[in-house]
């Protein structure tokens, strides 16, 4: 639904975005990932028109990003405030309004939502009345209250406590269910792995790395294993596999191994069976953090 | 454009609703008045009440005519030499000794006046006019005039100034009132576009420091937010001023009609008269004639196109806040806080004070001069020079030439706050210089 096409960024002594392409699809959760200055602001702020970039193009739902798509676009900035005088129904009224919501709707979904996010005695409240976390929720229904089709998360649950950041991640699963697609800016891996379908890495203004979660993890696979077992029986390298490490839990034996090529687990288990009870095997897969921080520093080390 | 409005409507309504706001528009008028009705009430009663008793030691032979009591001077001759009534002046029924010693007619010299208090310049004025009014009698009379024949020659005059219009008809003017009214427009102007430029400016730092600008600009262009909140500001001035003009006369119409006394009215106005003839400045001119009861000013007021200097005060009023707010914005939006501001606020105040001090002394002495035309041409200054100048009569080519000249100025200052304002309002955390805000004012797009 967002094809982001050779994007180029120049500020004056330094290059934001440098030839940057990305697809997100419809009715996924994209996650846009980079460290701090690698320039997902930058392609955020091109997305919502923010800003123009100096080349390169953005399509939406195949058209040209153009500014009838404002409305259609919710985003939710990392940098993000409210009016600290004014009343939150009318603050969330007055940013549907400029969305091009009419009042008596944007009222009925005000109430709708203040109701199922426990606020409702919310509404003549000022903001700064409001502790920080109060005012995230604020933010977070103003983003989404003009049922937009892509809704641009930068950082949606810092500031928020363990209770509360379950509630607005159980919102965004069930508005994504719903069909809206999500772009999800983000340095914490463990929401990324939890929530989204694909992700890009941008590092120095580039992209350097974009696919499914799954598919990325697989990539990084690397044949190995953990093998939990009972029985006294000593694993040892051979020609299936080399043992990594070997560690005792308790009554048990714990040993990583690592699948010389064209070898399987099965033919790995199948040499043990007969010697141990097998209680677990589990595949290593590197985490996303292990990913970005591996692609991260290689490239930052180059 | 129908984002626009909303940003307007909220702009003006988070203002108007503030406690802040009803209590200046309701105060204001009721201060003005207060003020005036104090100013007013000292003023009557300073002369009203003023009698000073004057004792004379008359040591001078030839001058034979005697000075007169009248109910605000006491003048009594006593029989005593200046050492004597020096010794009893704490005692005695007189407050100041009045000594004259010998001298011929056409040189008065060593002229004394003494008193236990140091006598004020309203009396020291009084005292040597009726001197000299004295010695001018006596040399009158000596060349032969009968009294008779002197009251004759005291005539009283009243010039009422008249201006010829471009049309050839004549219109009825009165200085006093011009000069008012230059001056109460020439200082509303400057306090309008001070008072609102700089909430304007406040209105966007609150929005870069409380974060929500990001939140705003994803829904509505830069320059509408801008235009939006200039916009709904000049409104929220504009329902002030209304508010003001039409509180400060029914305030005013009611205090007059109910403690003003016409004939006092009458009395005050001649006692000023008098006093700004000897003083002859016309600064306290003009200020008497400010500090004068409201009753003499809506007397004056019948001679001007009170209409025409409103509805050009209004233009003038919007043309310079526009013109200035605009700049105001773009400061608002290079800075994270307003201490950061003073480097910049100094170029823009500049003009504004220049226009202002120069309009309240040089235009007010001589609106027709060229400093008058070109103050009221330029931009940066016309909004308070033409208003100051209006009140006593601007030709209509000069008035279009500088009506069209600030539109396309605050056009200007727009179109160039509008490019520094879209960067400006997404930079956080640096120092802006103005090298920098001319690096985005460059920026593409």
């Amino acid at each position: 639904m967002l094809s982001v096409k050779n994007i180029v960024k120049q500020y004056a002594t330094h290059r934001a975005l440098d030839d940057v392409s990305l697809e997100v699809e419809k009715g996924k959760i994209f996650g846009l990932l980079g460290p701090n200055g690698a320039g997902k602001t930058s392609l955020i702020r091109i997305i919502t028109q923010i800003t123009a970039p100096d080349s390169g193009e953005v399509f939406f739902n195949g058209e040209r990003l153009n500014t009838k798509h404002i409305s259609q676009i919710g985003y939710l900035p990392e940098e993000r405030g409210l009016y600290k005088k004014m009343e939150i129904g009318e603050q969330v009224l007055y940013l549907s309004k400029l969305k091009g919501l009419d009042s008596a709707e944007a009222t009925k979904r005000i109430r709708y939502w203040f109701e199922k996010l426990e606020m409702k005695d919310w509404w003549s409240k000022k903001v700064e009345d409001l502790s920080k976390g109060m005012q995230q929720k604020v933010q977070f229904v103003a983003t989404v209250l003009h049922q937009p089709e892509l809704i641009i998360l930068d950082e949606p649950f810092s500031g928020f406590d363990p209770v509360n950041a379950d509630i607005i991640k159980n919102e965004i699963l069930e508005l994504n269910k719903n069909g809206a697609t999500f772009i999800f800016s983000t340095h914490r891996m463990e929401s990324v792995e939890e929530l989204c379908d694909n992700i890009a890495l941008i590092n120095k203004s580039q992209k350097i790395l974009d696919g499914t979660v799954d598919e990325i993890k697989a990539s990084y696979r690397s044949n190995t294993y953990w093998i939990e077992y009972e029985g006294d029986y000593p694993v040892d390298s051979n020609d299936i596999y080399d043992v990594l490490q070997t560690e005792n839990v308790k009554a048990n034996t714990l040993v990583k191994l690592q699948l010389k090529e064209n070898r399987t687990a099965n033919e790995a288990l199948s040499l043990l069976l007969p010697h141990v009870n097998i209680h677990r095997l589990d595949e290593v897969i590197p985490t996303m953090n292990d990913i970005f921080i591996e692609k991260v520093k290689g490239k930052n080390h180059e | 454009m129908n984002k626009i409005l909303l940003i307007i409507q909220r702009e003006y309504f988070s203002r108007v609703k503030k406690k802040s706001f009803i209590v200046m528009t309701f105060l204001t008028p009721l201060l003005i008045a207060g003020v005036y009705a104090i100013i007013g009430y000292f003023t009557y009663k300073g002369i009203k009440d003023t009698h000073d008793s004057v004792a004379i030691v008359n040591n001078n032979k030839t001058l034979t005519e005697k000075l007169q009591t009248d109910k605000n001077i006491e003048y009594t001759y006593i029989d005593k030499n200046l050492e004597e009534a020096k010794k009893s002046i704490g005692k005695a029924d007189y407050d100041y000794i009045l000594y004259l010693p010998e001298f011929t007619l056409d040189a008065p010299k060593g002229i004394e006046l003494f008193g236990t208090k140091q006598a004020g310049m309203s009396l020291n004025k009084r005292v040597s006019g009726d001197i000299e009014e004295l010695i001018r009698t006596q040399k009158l009379k000596e060349s032969g005039i009968s009294q008779s024949d002197l009251d004759k020659l005291k005539t009283e005059v009243d010039i009422s100034t008249k201006k010829i219009a471009e049309t050839g008809a004549e219109e009825e003017s009165s200085a006093g009132a011009s000069t008012f009214i230059a001056f109460t427009a020439g200082v509303l102007m400057f306090m309008f576009i001070m008072m609102y430029g700089i909430q304007v400016m406040r209105g966007v730092i609150e929005e870069k420091t409380s974060r929500i600008i990001e939140v705003m600009i994803s829904s509505v262009k830069p320059f509408q937010l801008m235009m939006g909140k200039i916009v709904g500001i000049a409104l929220v001035g504009l329902t002030q001023f209304m508010l003001w003009i039409v509180l400060t006369l029914a305030i005013s119409t009611a205090a007059v009609s109910l403690f003003v006394n016409k004939d006092d009215v009458k009395e005050i106005a001649a006692a000023q008269a008098q006093s700004q003839a000897t003083t002859g400045n016309p600064t306290m001119a003009a200020a008497a004639t400010q500090a004068g009861p409201i009753g003499d000013i809506q007397k004056s007021l019948t001679g001007l196109d009170v209409g025409k200097i409103v509805m050009v005060f209004i233009f003038f009023f919007l043309g310079g806040y526009l013109f200035y707010s605009a700049l105001y914005a773009a400061i608002g939006s290079a800075v994270d806080s307003e201490t950061e501001t003073q480097q910049f606020m100094m170029p823009v105040m500049l003009p504004l004070l220049l226009g202002y001090a120069l309009s309240l002394s040089v235009v007010t002495n001589d609106p027709y001069g060229s400093t008058a035309f070109w103050l009221s041409m330029i931009p940066f200054t016309s909004p308070i020079a033409m208003v100051v100048r209006i009140p006593y009569g601007v030709p209509n080519w000069e008035l279009a030439l500088s009506m069209i000249i600030l539109v396309v100025g605050f056009l200007g200052t727009v179109w160039v706050a509008g490019r520094i304002y879209r960067v400006g309002i997404l930079m956080y955390g640096k120092k802006t210089t103005f090298k920098e805000m001319f690096k985005w004012f460059t920026y593409k797009n």
